[in-house]
């Protein structure tokens, strides 16, 4: 077990935690003063929240993306004199990317009476997790996991901090049709819940938007050779390549599109491995004008966060931080908040989840239940697209930062 | 069919052929220390890992272009199964044909763990600036680092072909190979052989690692695939053949990329393993076995 000691929050190392207090040096000296005195005098007892992530295994880099999130929001939170005078202690548990050992964690939370868990990254380990939580009555947040059917429909337990997929694949599919003089599109996606999730929205969502899908496959872990199934696209020349792929597998796909020769108007990523900085540094000139669906990014224009960024890059040591690291800071804060007006018995922290109104540097975060979703959080869903190897928000309208390069070159 | 159509058939098969000649080299690799040894090296995709994860360490530390790190893997990974032939291999004696399965799984987990001790479990890639690049033939695009892991796999099997059938070594080589007693009689020091051939062995699946770096991902298990895919070559061609295990990951590279092309990509393994059992249902003996002498 990983735990975020008092120490490892030292207030003399610890960034400002807001941006009003980054404004002078006097006045973080001052604060770094007040927080040595809430720190030592103010925050008494300790309050402990769960979180599962996977910090080893293949999805090792959004794990230490979501620590990064964790830590930030846990600096900040204690930083402000922590929760009804308590000082926030997070409770961290490797699953090893494995569903087996998310289970197990989320039992040793349990046990350990933490009236709050949240986790895990991927959707195939959060639903089960989702499930197991309900049944034991300790209310879960999910910060990353986008698989539809974790929050439809859903239980009463289950927060979703993060969109569903089809958010990611709908604003994806209105910015197409924005763009216009296209007609038909193929979509690849992993072959697990998150992948088949996306594949299954963009397969219903295309056709109504006027596409005709030519393909639609999904590739199973471990795939290294899209060649012949690239090579088949290429052959059915269509004007949009949709892909949903975890980290690395973005990389290889990216490189073979371009090696096969395949060149369609528009080749979009659903989120995910695309929006990690790791896929810039590693597809370099491949990801060119790639469209990349996220809800967080940089340049958004939520008050606060480009201090975020920078806070959740000093947290990576430097690493470009994701929407992984973003949403799972704002999960944290759901928490702490969810505490702060519940109280630390895990059925009064679900009802005061419930009634969660809060604009954080990701984003609004507010659990409604629609459309057959339960306690689902509803984020603008950004498109960006990789112009000069960064990530710049080209869509919605009011969110641009730049213009889109269409068709891409 | 249209021209389209036609044209992504050829650059299926094309890849096919480029990515079979990988599976061939590492399959050479096996099917040598097979042919000589008798054994069969359960750890040959482990040896493929360590490949690539030498082109990576040196990418990361020095910037060392990729195909240079062939100076480093090649000579390494020899000397690795040198040295692994004289403490382990050699000191099964009589029982080298159980002990070997258990010697070699052993020393793939201790590799592995190794690996992933040393560089931790994420897949990790290196981006050169040509690993996109490509040329056009009669609309075919054929990938450079592709094509030149192919021509990479000739010029290392052509090289063995010359080690085995133009020198003293290679001479003695073969000589272990069908009689190491007979050979032994005749003052070749057949330990000494067997070091060599497993470090030559391990050498190929280094290189095969080295030329995929470029175009792949490296991560601790990558080799367990590739163990595997060795396996299947060598059986399709003829165990200890080694024309046989050039031929047999030719097929094996064309059957997989035509079966993910025509039929579907997610059961690209089953189309290997359907040749595999037919092949010895068909042939026990392998495609070339007994038709062609062995190594």
């Amino acid at each position: 077990m990983f735990r975020f000691t008092p120490s490892s929050l030292t207030p003399s190392k610890s960034t400002p935690s807001s941006p009003r207090q980054s404004r002078s040096r006097r006045g973080r000296t001052l604060a770094a003063l007040a927080l040595l005195a809430t720190g030592s005098l103010a925050l008494a007892d300790t309050i402990q929240v769960g979180a599962i992530t996977s910090l080893s295994g293949r999805f090792a880099t959004f794990g230490r993306m979501q620590q990064a999130g964790f830590r930030v929001a846990l600096d900040e939170i204690n930083a402000r004199g922590g929760v009804n005078g308590n000082r926030l202690e997070l409770l961290l548990e490797d699953d090893a990317s494995d569903t087996n050992k998310a289970l197990n964690a989320a039992e040793r939370l349990v046990n350990r009476k933490v009236p709050v868990v949240i986790g895990a990254y991927s959707s195939g380990i959060t639903k089960p997790l989702s499930q197991y939580l309900a049944r034991v009555k300790v209310p879960l947040i999910v910060a990353t996991a986008i698989d539809e059917t974790i929050t439809k429909p859903g239980n009463p337990y289950t927060f979703r901090v993060n969109n569903q997929s089809s958010v990611y694949t709908r604003s994806l599919i209105d910015q197409l049709r924005k763009l216009g003089g296209m007609k038909t599109a193929v979509i690849l996606t992993s072959n697990d819940a998150f992948g088949k999730s996306v594949l299954n929205d963009a397969a219903s969502l295309l056709p109504r938007a006027g596409f005709t899908v030519l393909a639609q496959d999904t590739y199973d872990k471990g795939l290294t050779d899209f060649r012949p199934l690239l090579n088949r696209y290429r052959g059915q020349n269509p004007d949009v390549v949709i892909l949903a792929s975890y980290e690395e597998d973005a990389v290889a796909l990216t490189k073979q599109v371009k090696e096969v020769g395949l060149s369609p108007k528009v080749i979009a990523g659903i989120a995910t491995g695309f929006a990690l900085p790791d896929f810039l540094k590693g597809a370099g000139t491949a990801a060119e004008n790639y469209l990349v669906t996220m809800v967080w990014n940089p340049d958004v224009q939520y008050p606060g966060a480009r201090s975020l960024y920078t806070r959740l890059k000093k947290a990576l040591n430097g690493e470009e931080p994701s929407q992984h690291a973003a949403q799972s800071y704002a999960a944290m804060l759901a928490a702490a908040d969810a505490i702060q007006r519940g109280g630390t018995d895990p059925e009064k922290v679900r009802a005061a989840l419930m009634q969660t109104r809060l604009s954080t540097a990701f984003g609004p975060v507010n659990f409604r239940t629609y459309g057959g979703y339960q306690n689902q959080n509803s984020v603008v869903g950004l498109i960006t697209q990789v112009q000069n190897g960064q990530f710049v928000t080209v869509g919605p309208a009011t969110a641009a930062r730049g213009k889109i390069v269409f068709p891409r070159k | 069919m249209d021209q389209a159509a036609v044209t992504a058939l050829l650059q299926t098969l094309v890849q096919g052929l480029l990515t079979g000649g990988l599976y061939a080299l590492i399959g050479t690799g096996l099917s040598l220390i097979f042919g000589v040894m008798n054994i069969i090296n359960f750890a040959h995709g482990d040896f493929l890992a360590i490949g690539m994860f030498i082109t990576l360490a040196l990418f990361r530390t020095f910037h060392l272009d990729p195909y240079l790190s062939l100076l480093v893997a090649a000579p390494a990974g020899f000397a690795l199964g040198f040295v692994i032939q004289r403490l382990v291999l050699s000191r099964l004696g009589d029982r080298l044909n159980e002990g070997s399965i258990l010697a070699t799984l052993g020393l793939g987990l201790i590799i592995s763990n190794t690996l992933l001790l040393t560089f931790g479990a994420q897949p990790q890639s290196i981006n050169v600036p040509y690993a996109t690049s490509t040329f056009q033939l009669g609309g075919v695009q054929v990938s450079i680092p592709l094509l030149i892991a192919g021509l990479g796999t000739v010029a290392a099997i052509v090289g063995l072909n010359l080690l085995l059938y133009r020198t003293e070594l290679g001479r003695a080589i073969r000589a272990t190979a069908q009689n190491p007693l007979g050979a032994e009689l005749q003052g070749v020091k057949t330990g000494h052989i067997q070091a060599i051939v497993f470090g030559l062995g391990v050498a190929f699946a280094a290189i095969a690692g080295v030329l995929l770096m470029p175009l792949l991902y490296a991560f601790p298990t990558v080799g367990e695939n590739y163990t595997t895919k060795a396996f299947i070559v060598t059986v399709l061609g003829g165990l200890g053949n080694l024309p046989g295990a050039v031929v047999g990951g030719l097929v094996l590279g064309v059957i997989e990329s035509l079966g993910a092309f025509y039929i579907s990509n997610n059961y690209r393994d089953a189309y290997g393993l359907i040749a595999f059992l037919l092949v010895l249902l068909l042939r026990p003996e392998g495609l070339f076995g007994r038709t062609v002498k062995r190594v």
